[in-house]
């Protein structure tokens, strides 16, 4: 998946819209990141997961 | 004195109790072998000899009466602030009793020094961090692992016999792996927390040791954890495999490695190896690298990044920066994929008692470019080994890593085992069963590093 028009376009929006400052180096960082991140970000939204019944505050030191 | 300090983590508590080694002598000579060893690792980045001093004076009869260790510089002491690694930490932090220091204290260890950490705790390599990158014993121009990478090396160097580090998303267990040691990442919630800047929002950290063998593991767990950690046999352990994709994209030496120690274990606990499956690994690990995101992100804003520390590196400045940007909904779509993960494997260890796969995909890399060649190509050691270590923090379950090997290049090949929620004991037992299976040839194997004639008084 070719996502770099997406990190060019989503990165610089995203800071912008939230007042985040960022020079060339972040700004190259962060589009190696999105690289990595993204595409199983929308893997993850993508996955099915309508049917399970969310565990409430788990308690993590126990069994579901 | 000097031969004290390459005693086990409890043949030294037990010399001490028994009168035939002096604390104060132990401490001495483990302050002089940081000082002589240290500057090839980088592992401890700070002494404070008289507050060490102090501890040893005031030690209780504990099962660790002056016996010294290492902590990592994610926890506070009373008389320093943890960094974390870093030129400055997003949250606030003051020197205190953190949860892991008492425990010390209480069992009468001496801190003896604090070890190098991954900058932010955010790596698997430890090549990042504001004193420095530690240095892995094996090999000093490889790297240690992370993010609790100086407790490791120091360990590793034979600088002390036992270290506290803390893992996220498998920070205790990769360092244990890179330079040969074995790590418990502990069930959530049962070992010492308290005093952790995330202790009161995180869902994913634990304090864990990091020590030669699984026996000191379970001395240095069971201070850590407030109890006595039980030793068992592992008789007729039912050990699960999983062959799927990311659990094969291991080296070829890796693999061998591994599956020779799983066969090991099996002959010798006289259990069975099932095959099972464990599908949704990759949106496990993205979920549990969101989630602590998000947990470590708390009271961040834009105001306070645009004025992050300059020191801060540049890939730590930007990736915290991205991480603001992540959507809410994978988020939550992350605590959906943690019940998900959670009743899978409750499901799972019905039918097995541990789970088993490489700790680490590929050897220790080296500091300079920490990248790992494996059959699915070349990805940075980060990426890869992330896959193998987020499903216990994700879901709460203890893990342990386990030494089975060494490379061509004598680096260290690691194993890892997983067990249900609170059958931490269970890993230890199952440890020393692959210890036993082996000869305890790969947990008495040292690094040139720690093998070399002591000069030091």
């Amino acid at each position: 998946m070719d996502v770099s028009p997406q990190a060019d376009d989503f990165v610089p929006a995203g800071l912008a819209s939230l007042g985040i400052e960022a020079d060339e180096t972040d700004l190259a960082v962060m589009s190696v990141v999105h690289q990595l991140f993204w595409p199983p970000t929308l893997k993850l939204l993508a996955l099915d997961t309508s049917d399970l019944e969310l565990e409430r505050s788990p308690d993590l030191s126990r069994a579901p | 004195m000097n031969e004290a300090l390459d005693l086990t983590l409890r043949e030294q508590a037990a010399a001490i109790a028994a009168g035939d080694a002096d604390p104060a002598e132990l401490l001495d000579a483990a302050l002089a072998r940081i000082e002589s060893r240290n500057p090839a690792v980088n592992a401890v980045v700070e002494t404070f000899p008289e507050r060490s001093r102090e501890m040893l004076a005031a030690a209780p009869d504990g099962p660790l009466r002056g016996v010294p260790v290492v902590i990592k510089d994610e926890w506070p002491l009373p008389w320093r602030a943890q960094r974390f690694g870093a030129a400055e930490l997003m949250a606030p932090t003051a020197p205190g009793e953190s949860g892991p220091y008492r425990a010390l204290r209480d069992a009468g260890a001496v801190i003896v020094g604090v070890g190098n950490m991954h900058e932010l705790g955010a790596g698997s390599t430890g090549n990042v961090s504001v004193y420095g990158p530690a240095r892995n014993p094996w090999d000093t121009d490889r790297c240690p692992g992370g993010s609790s990478s100086g407790p490791a090396a120091a360990v590793a160097a034979r600088l002390v016999a036992g270290a506290v580090g803390a893992d996220g998303l498998g920070s205790v267990r990769f360092p244990a792996a890179y330079c040969g040691l074995t790590g418990l990442k502990p069930t959530f919630g049962r070992a010492a927390m308290e005093g952790h800047h995330m202790a009161a929002i995180t869902s994913l950290i634990v304090s864990g040791p990091l020590c030669a063998d699984a026996a000191d593991c379970r001395l240095l767990g069971s201070v850590l954890f407030g109890e006595q950690l039980a030793a068992g046999d592992a008789a007729g352990l039912r050990i699960g495999v999983v062959h799927d994709p990311v659990s094969e994209d291991v080296t070829p030496e890796v693999r061998e490695a591994c599956d020779d120690a799983v066969e090991a274990l099996r002959a010798e606990t006289g259990g069975e190896v099932r095959e099972i499956a464990l599908p949704d690994l990759p949106a496990a690990t993205l979920a549990a690298i969101l989630l602590i995101n998000a947990e470590s992100l708390g009271g961040v804003t834009p105001e306070r990044l645009n004025r992050i520390h300059p020191e801060i590196s540049p890939i730590a400045r930007a990736t915290l920066k991205y991480r603001m940007l992540l959507p809410t909904a994978a988020t939550v779509q992350s605590g959906r994929v943690r019940t998900l993960m959670r009743r899978r494997l409750a499901d799972l260890f019905e039918g097995v008692d541990v789970i088993a796969w490489p700790t680490i995909p590929a050897p220790a890399p080296p500091l300079e470019s920490p990248l790992v060649e494996l059959p699915s190509g070349t990805l940075t050691a980060d990426q890869a080994n992330v896959r193998g270590a987020a499903l216990a923090n994700l879901t709460g379950i203890p893990s342990i890593s386990v030494p089975v090997g060494l490379s061509a290049e004598r680096l260290p090949i690691a194993l890892q085992l997983q067990a249900a929620w609170g059958r931490d004991e269970l890993l230890l037992d199952a440890a020393e069963a692959v210890e036993r299976a082996n000869e305890r040839q790969w947990v008495e194997s040292k690094p040139p590093l720690a093998e070399a004639e002591p000069t030091e008084a």
